[in-house]
């Protein structure tokens, strides 16, 4: 869906608020009508990136290249792009069409173009018949849509949606993910999103995983799910298993001192590294039948399948299957080697070097 | 019973909040002048309010000053906000510290301080002056009434605005501004009324010629407030009911828009319409038009018509002349007058004293004359520039002997004795046959019935007197005779009253009281039972007189003025207005139309023109020098905590 061509270049841009580092010398390439979510903790750095595109925020350094021009300087009441705020920020005192028309009338149309855009917004976000609402009397679902709508109408060439299903419940939030889907293949802009929790995959073709100010690790969504490159990631993007191994040979990687076979070579003999093992991976056996026994220490029914915590080898094995092992029942575990991901330990990693310099500037301080 | 304590609660809150409000719209609507009895009804007093160009010029004052003000604040107030909003927490507690603290201010400091800063930048005190103090307090309020609202403020609208492409002033015009307008009108109403309120700062800021309703009501307090002034509150109250009723009504029809629970509605589908309706729309319009067509027609009242001999400056007691006679005067003389006015002998001295305004003529008592010539305050008059100074009263010269030898500095305009006003129904007939004692009042026979002055120096007078001593004693024996005299008669005493003393005695409250007898004409209007006389240990004369302060710039004019009040139809005014004694000569064969006695030749009235026999045993208030003011004082002190 995305095409090839780069429509926003971020450059080398740093940020930093009263001596703490938001942004360090960040880099990222948006294409034409993608839909890129760049997801992570509170205080990732996601908004800061965001507030530097719509230009609420001037990066410290860096540029910020739009096809080519250079918009790091342009005002955000100037750029081609719009946002949608994480609280919404509808103009309380003004009603649904009022909203909607905001952004129209400054640049000027006509009121019968402005008249068919409302209407078109509307139906576009499934509120057709909302305009003389108060924008106070709708529910935050709808809220959000109007928000939308008030933003899509300017079409844009970007839209940039901040946390926008963050005060959603989750049904709700779940409806308004394919809302988003949907309007983007209908629009054919670029979407740029972001967002605190891993749900965000379903509708991304890109996603950038941040932390501290880094790019962990940007791909896919099933190229972050399927192969993280961090541990960080792993954990962060849906429920995983992270073991500390040893990688014995090529394809051969011990963990809780039982040997596994993989699919990854090239990590040298011997060589401490992290494995990652999502629990539907794990098949669970009866004893004997598997690599590893252990006993069932609790069972939970969540839905399509259950979770359950299996103690093997000293470590707590976290397992998803849809058949129903009682608490106590003794089994053995296995698993595929091509769903074993093994890791580098994470010393040279951004993320570590950042967790070090903190502890050297505490150090520093305290003298 | 526990509703029916509730409802006698809030009966009882109710009546204690709007009784008064009440009695005075209904004593509004009185015949007589009196506060303590209904004469039947009357318009009269809204006829004399709306005929008074004093009164309506101050109430323009006030309005027209509350408007700007409060107009100028909010605009300041606002942009201090915006200011504010963009400060780090730290800066913005500061300045908001600095900003409450004019509001915990007492009045008096800032008044007093404005007034200095004023005259020592050598800025004359008027109408702007008056402003610029106003649109000071007022700023205060606003920001503490709209910083709130920028706090409250949905933090991102306004960068979204920005996003849909507004510049940031209409992003601020059209956005953030219809956010924080409660809080705007909620600050400029706070203005308006404080600025309304306001007497200490107006009192200390304002100059020559400038009166808002409260320093005009406070100046009037010396002879009584009259009832015009409870037309004018009866009015202004309305007003402001309706205001409050067509904004609450405003108001209410715009929450009507956001019902907020929208499940308990349930499905019914609103329609619903941005902004105030039609008819609410027209409201707010016809409401600030009245509004500015009102500050339009106030705006400035400066002397709007300057005589060809430019204006001349009195400052009189409250009240103390005809107020037609200045339009007269213009007339005849071409003098443009602008009264000011002041409620007691102490508080003009000052002004004249440090000359923070610039008068012409002023009006001053007999004592304040002596210790203005003095401290060298006053200018001789030049007697050959009026001519009508040759109707002066003869009986009144001796006695301006004593407190302007030569009478070179003085020329009277009032004059009057103390002595007992009593009700002839209420005491017995032969008590006040023939020759009446001092003593009367410390009879036991009217125990409860008596009314004795609340001021130093008149009730001293009165126990000095009836002990046969001056009432000016520096004795402090005889000081000490004249507390005991006092405290014995204490029990005695249905009240100390001062102002009110006639009214309580036009309301049969009492059975006498030691009044002014200026006071007695007036009193007998409303109580045909009332009568005067003087004591016959003699009593205080008192004089108050025009004199010309060393500030003077129009010396000419004054003589006019003093010439002018000199002459027939003046005296005549001012006698009519006032009921107190003229000494004019010219008044001698005018005829008084007397409540009791039905057409009476004024000479032949005791009241006013007492006889020879017991002017000889009167004298005049002495200035007793900081040493006697604090033996009196002292001795003050120790009869009132008796």
């Amino acid at each position: 869906m995305a095409k090839d061509t780069t429509l926003i270049q971020m450059k080398d841009i740093s940020k930093s608020y009263d001596g703490e580092i938001v942004l360090d010398e960040f880099d990222l390439n948006i294409r034409e009508n993608e839909f890129i979510t760049l997801l992570g903790p509170s205080g990732c750095g996601k908004t800061t990136t965001l507030r530097i595109l719509g230009g609420f925020t001037k990066p410290d350094t860096g540029r910020v290249i739009f096809e080519g021009t250079d918009i790091t300087d342009m005002p955000a009441n100037k750029r081609p792009l719009n946002t949608v705020f994480q609280k919404y920020s509808l103009f309380p005192h003004m009603n649904v069409a009022e909203n909607i028309a905001f952004g129209l009338r400054i640049s000027g149309k006509s009121e019968s173009y402005i008249n068919d855009k409302i209407k078109y917004a509307l139906k576009l976000v499934n509120l057709a018949g909302y305009e003389n609402r108060a924008v106070t009397s709708l529910s935050g679902g709808q809220q959000q849509r109007i928000a939308i709508a008030r933003a899509i109408v300017n079409e844009p060439r970007v839209l940039l949606l901040d946390e926008p299903l963050g005060a959603l419940d989750l049904k709700l939030r779940q409806e308004m993910q394919y809302e988003l889907i949907r309007l983007k293949n209908e629009l054919g802009i670029t979407f740029v999103y972001t967002h605190d929790q891993e749900e965000a995959l379903t509708m991304s073709d890109t996603v950038v995983v941040m932390n501290k100010g880094y790019i962990q690790q940007m791909g896919t969504p099933e190229q972050i799910y399927n192969e993280p490159e961090n541990a960080f990631v792993a954990d962060f993007i849906g429920d995983s298993n992270i073991f500390d191994g040893i990688m014995i040979e090529d394809r051969v990687v011990e963990i809780c001192v039982h040997k596994f076979p993989c699919v990854d070579e090239g990590f040298g003999r011997n060589k401490p590294v992290d494995v990652v093992i999502r629990p539907e991976d794990i098949i669970i056996d009866k004893p004997g039948r598997g690599v590893i026994d252990g006993v069932v220490t609790s069972n939970v029914f969540i839905g399509v399948h259950y979770e359950m915590c299996v103690d093997a080898g000293g470590s707590e094995w976290l397992c998803q299957n849809t058949r129903s092992f009682p608490v106590g029942t003794e089994v053995s575990l296995n698993v595929d080697p091509e769903n074993i991901q093994i890791m580098n330990k994470p010393q040279s990693e951004d993320e570590e070097a950042i967790s070090l310099e903190e502890v050297l500037g505490e150090e520093l301080k305290e003298e | 019973m526990k509703r029916f304590a509730k409802a006698l609660y809030i009966a009882i809150i109710v009546l204690f909040l709007y009784l008064p409000i009440g009695t005075l719209m209904v004593l509004s609507f009185n015949e007589s002048k009196s506060m303590t009895s209904w004469q039947g009804f009357s318009v009269r007093w809204y006829r004399e309010m709306f005929n008074n160009q004093e009164l309506m010029e101050a109430l323009g004052n006030t309005f027209t000053i509350a408007l700007w003000a409060s107009i100028i604040a909010t605009l300041t107030g606002v942009l201090a906000c915006v200011a504010m909003n963009a400060m780090t927490d730290r800066k913005r507690n500061i300045f908001m510290g600095l900003n409450n603290i004019p509001l915990l201010n007492a009045d008096i400091v800032t008044g007093i301080s404005l007034m200095i800063s004023f005259l020592l930048f050598g800025i004359s005190l008027n109408y702007g002056t008056v402003l610029f103090a106003h649109v000071t307090f007022c700023i205060p309020y606003v920001i503490l009434s709209v910083m709130p609202k920028f706090r409250q403020l949905e933090n991102h609208t306004y960068e979204a605005a920005l996003d849909l492409g507004a510049s940031p002033a209409y992003a601020f015009f059209k956005v953030v501004l219809p956010d924080l307008m409660p809080g705007i009108a909620s600050g400029f109403l706070l203005s308006f009324t404080m600025s309304v309120d306001d007497f200490v700062i107006t009192h200390f800021t304002r100059g020559a010629g400038i009166n808002t309703l409260s320093t005009l009501i406070y100046s009037q307090l010396k002879i009584g407030v009259r009832p015009t002034l409870f037309a004018l509150s009866t009015v202004i109250f309305l007003v402001v009911l309706v205001i409050l009723l067509i904004s609450n009504y405003v108001r209410s029809g715009e929450k009507d828009k956001k019902p907020g629970k929208t499940g308990k509605t349930g499905e019914k589908e609103y329609i619903y319409r941005s902004g105030l309706s039609t008819g609410r729309k027209v409201l707010v319009g016809i409401l600030a038009v009245l509004i500015i067509a009102a500050a339009v027609k106030f705006t400035p009242s400066t002397p709007g018509e300057v005589g060809e001999n430019g204006v001349v400056y009195v400052y009189n007691f409250g009240d103390y002349i005809d107020p037609e006679l200045t339009e007269q005067f213009f007339e005849e003389t071409g003098y443009t007058v602008v009264c000011d006015y002041f409620d007691t002998n102490e508080e003009m001295y000052p002004v004249i004293k440090n000359n923070t305004a610039d008068y012409d003529v002023i009006c001053a008592s007999d004592y304040m004359i002596d210790k203005m010539i003095r401290e060298d305050l006053l200018m001789e008059i030049e007697f050959g520039q009026i001519p009508n100074m040759q109707y002066l009263a003869q009986n009144i010269r001796d006695f301006m002997e004593e407190f302007d030898p030569g009478m070179f500095y003085s020329a009277p305009h009032t004059w009057g004795t103390y002595g007992i006003i009593y009700n002839t129904e209420l005491v017995d007939e032969e008590d006040f046959e023939g020759d009446v004692s001092w003593g009367i009042l410390w009879d036991e026979k009217y125990a409860g019935k008596i009314i004795m002055p609340n001021s130093i120096r008149e009730a001293d007078m009165v126990a000095a007197k009836l002990l046969g001593y001056s009432m000016n004693t520096l004795d402090e024996e005889e000081m000490k005779a004249i507390t005991r005299k006092l405290i014995d008669q204490k029990p005695l005493v249905y009240s100390y009253a001062n102002d009110n003393a006639r009214d309580l005695m036009i309301g049969d409250n009492a059975s006498m009281a030691v009044i002014t007898s200026g006071d007695v004409l007036y009193a007998q209007e409303d109580n045909e039972n009332l009568a005067y006389v003087i004591p016959v240990e003699g009593t205080e004369v008192w004089t108050d007189c025009w004199a010309v302060p060393k500030s003077c710039k129009n010396f000419d004019g004054a003589m006019a003025w003093i010439n002018f009040m000199y002459s027939y139809d003046a005296a005549v005014a001012n006698f009519e207005y006032l009921t107190y004694a003229i000494p004019n000569t010219q008044l001698d064969d005018y005829v008084y139309e007397d409540y009791i006695e039905g057409e009476t030749i004024l000479s032949e009235i005791e009241i006013v023109n007492p006889s020879e026999e017991i002017l000889a045993r009167c004298e005049t208030l002495k200035n007793l020098g900081a040493e006697g003011d604090d033996m009196y004082s002292r001795y003050w002190k120790e009869f009132k905590s008796r």
